[in-house]
């Protein structure tokens, strides 16, 4: 008898220890699986690990951090951004052209008022007029191109004199040894991420994007929500823009283009649904990273970029798949 | 009989040089992508400049944005409309062929711009207007050469993978180097799709993996400037020779300050007259050999003043 219930109890233990183990891997793959291809491109190249590399990164990386963190909002509140690829592009060849012309500090101004504008088109769209997010964002990814190519009339926009203005700050400048876009990113990224987790407004976008009609039935103003976080969004855009203008001192029309993508890919990674609800900053970060050190690493092995996109495909469809398995409590399904 | 048919060719001829005396020739152009950078939005204005300076020519411009099936569609278009020839900014150099064969069948010669199509299509063309890119890459491992004396380690950003202009200048930078320069070596090639901000990164990631850099050569100015920016922010832009192609005015201006080395001195203006003149050529009925290409200079300090700072 006694064996019978030490037998049972060990296979207690080990479906336990099983579910434990997929827990883990769900909760926390993601970071296993950045830890050892930190690993495994470290094996490689001596200079992957090097603190100038891993600077290099975190400031490349930061462009499309700036951006992720404000879409990873909107999509905790249950829609998509896929403009700001677009919203980039429009913003950098603004920002540097207006520079020359107006002088830095009202390009500045200008640059953020006029996404800001955009952004509001999108949020009015979306919240008030309960259109879908998603057609109504790729709209704009196109009607924002056609835009920026109208106002530049196709040509290249540069700053003249680019060594005496404090443009150059935002995009090349260090403070206390820092890069100042990887502060700008990590600003923004705790101020979003304390809103988002320890006030009422950020509680309320997790409603909305939960469950829109419970939030409805319990007061909150969902149009207003919605509304906000392409404000937010476009806000972020606005900071990416004076980074990516700052750092190139030029810009070519299309220099956004797939941004998009590459935010999302980042989101995903770090493990934020896109059916929305969930999800947070933290994660973001975390992807974004991933897609930096992936790139980086595989240059310095001497592959083309491109070949990022293949492994970036892997690590989503590996992230979607352990998430999944972690909410039915086993890897492979057995019924179809 | 014979005699009549001679008549007949010798009245139809005379009747067709009145005629065209009074009409003048219609030629229609699709460009590839009008607006995603300067240098095609100058080629394009200063083609409808130099058909107004004409008076025997009416141009009808068209644009393909880009799109294979939208530049077929416009070739399509002008065959149906009778123009007199058809100029052409092939999209890609491979599926443009079997419509620039229709139009060859139709009695409309093609002349193909900028950029050439694949070897199946040279039999249907009349002709091929542009720079002659493999000299390019080869007159810019010259300068490298020149500049490093024949020794040092050097990487290439190049342009966008797949696209004809790309391809021959890596070829023939790196065809040249081999057999003029065996001292310098070339540890690694990157592409970065003309784009400032993508070399600018890629470079970054250069500059970490070797810590000896003596020249980089960048498949046009833009991604050239990019480079820089990155090698400037690292404190290593002094040890580094850039050499470019395609001369913008980022890279001219980088030339003036003494950070650039050298470029290649390619104007839209001269592709765009070249294309126009070529087209011209043909239907007058003059001998027009089959590769025309218009000249690209080098450019470095020594004779900067000879050039006008390109307006893109």
């Amino acid at each position: 008898m006694a064996s019978i219930e030490q037998g049972k109890q060990a296979i207690m233990l080990s479906k336990k220890h099983k579910a434990g183990l997929l827990n883990f891997l769900s909760a926390q793959g993601i970071l296993v699986f950045f830890l050892i291809c930190m690993f495994a491109f470290s094996l490689f190249s001596e200079q992957f690990l090097s603190q100038s590399n891993i600077m290099t990164v975190v400031r490349q990386a930061s462009i499309i951090g700036i951006i992720a963190v404000g879409v990873t909002v909107v999509i905790i509140g249950g829609n998509l951004d896929l403009s700001v690829g677009s919203m980039l592009s429009f913003s950098t060849v603004l920002v540097v052209d207006l520079h020359d012309k107006i002088g830095p500090a009202g390009a500045i101004i200008l640059m953020f008022v006029l996404t800001l504008i955009i952004g509001a088109v999108n949020g009015f769209l979306i919240g008030f007029m309960r259109l879908n997010s998603l057609i109504v964002t790729l709209a704009m990814l196109s009607a924002i191109q056609g835009l920026v190519l109208i106002y530049s009339g196709g040509k290249n926009v540069d700053i003249a004199n680019q060594s005496d203005t404090w443009f150059a700050f935002f995009g090349r400048g260090y403070v206390l040894g820092i890069a100042v876009p990887v502060i700008l990113f990590a600003i923004l990224a705790i101020i979003v991420q304390v809103v988002m987790s320890h006030t009422s407004y950020g509680r309320r976008i997790f409603a909305v994007g939960g469950n829109p009609a419970a939030a409805v039935y319990s007061g909150i103003r969902k149009n207003w929500c919605v509304f906000s976080t392409y404000l937010i969004s476009a806000f972020c855009v606005s900071c990416a823009a004076l980074v990516l203008g700052s750092r190139v001192m030029g810009s070519q029309n299309n220099v956004g283009q797939g941004y998009e993508l590459l935010v999302l890919a980042g989101i995903i990674l770090g493990g934020t649904s896109l059916l929305g609800g969930a999800g947070s900053i933290w994660k973001t970060i975390i992807g974004v990273l991933i897609l930096g050190f992936i790139q980086n690493g595989l240059l310095l092995l001497g592959y083309p970029y491109y070949t990022q996109w293949l492994v970036t495909w892997v690590i989503i469809i590996l992230a979607v798949w352990l998430d999944l398995a972690n909410k039915r409590k086993r890897l492979f399904t057995t019924h179809s | 009989m014979l005699k009549n048919a001679a008549i007949a060719t010798s009245v139809f001829m005379v009747t067709t040089t009145i005629a065209h005396a009074e009409d003048p020739y219609r030629i229609g152009i699709t460009q590839n992508n009008v607006g995603v950078d300067s240098y095609q939005t100058t080629y394009e204005s200063a083609f409808e400049q130099a058909a107004d300076e004409l008076d025997n020519v009416e141009v009808v411009v068209l644009d393909a944005g880009g799109d294979v099936a939208r530049q077929i569609g416009q070739v399509r278009n002008l065959i149906q409309q009778r123009v007199d020839a058809i100029i052409i900014w092939p999209t890609n150099g491979q599926a443009v062929i079997p419509v620039i064969r229709q139009a060859h069948n139709a009695g409309i010669p093609v002349v193909v711009t900028n950029s050439k199509i694949a070897e199946a299509g040279l039999e249907y063309i009349a002709a091929f207007s542009g720079p002659d890119n493999v000299q390019q890459g080869a007159s810019s491992a010259e300068m490298m050469c020149d500049a490093l004396d024949g020794e040092g380690q050097i990487v290439q950003i190049a342009g966008q993978p797949g696209y004809t202009t790309a391809m021959e200048r890596s070829q023939g930078f790196e065809e040249r180097l081999a057999e003029a320069c065996p001292g310098v070596e070339l540890v690694e090639t990157q592409p970065a799709d003309w784009n400032r901000e993508k070399a600018q990164r890629v470079m970054e990631n250069f500059l970490t993996k070797y810590d000896d850099i003596d020249g980089v050569y960048a498949g046009d100015d833009n991604m050239g400037v990019g480079a820089l920016n990155a090698a400037k922010s690292a404190d290593r832009a002094e040890e580094i020779v850039f050499i470019g192609a395609t001369n913008f005015a980022v890279g001219y201006e980088a030339i003036e300050r003494g950070e650039y080395y050298g470029s290649i001195y390619q104007s839209p203006v001269d592709d765009a007259e070249a294309a126009l003149q070529t087209a011209l050529d043909v239907l007058s009925g003059e001998e027009v050999p089959k590769m025309n290409f218009f000249e690209t200079p080098k450019i470095t300090a020594d004779n900067l003043a000879e050039f006008e700072k390109p307006v893109f």
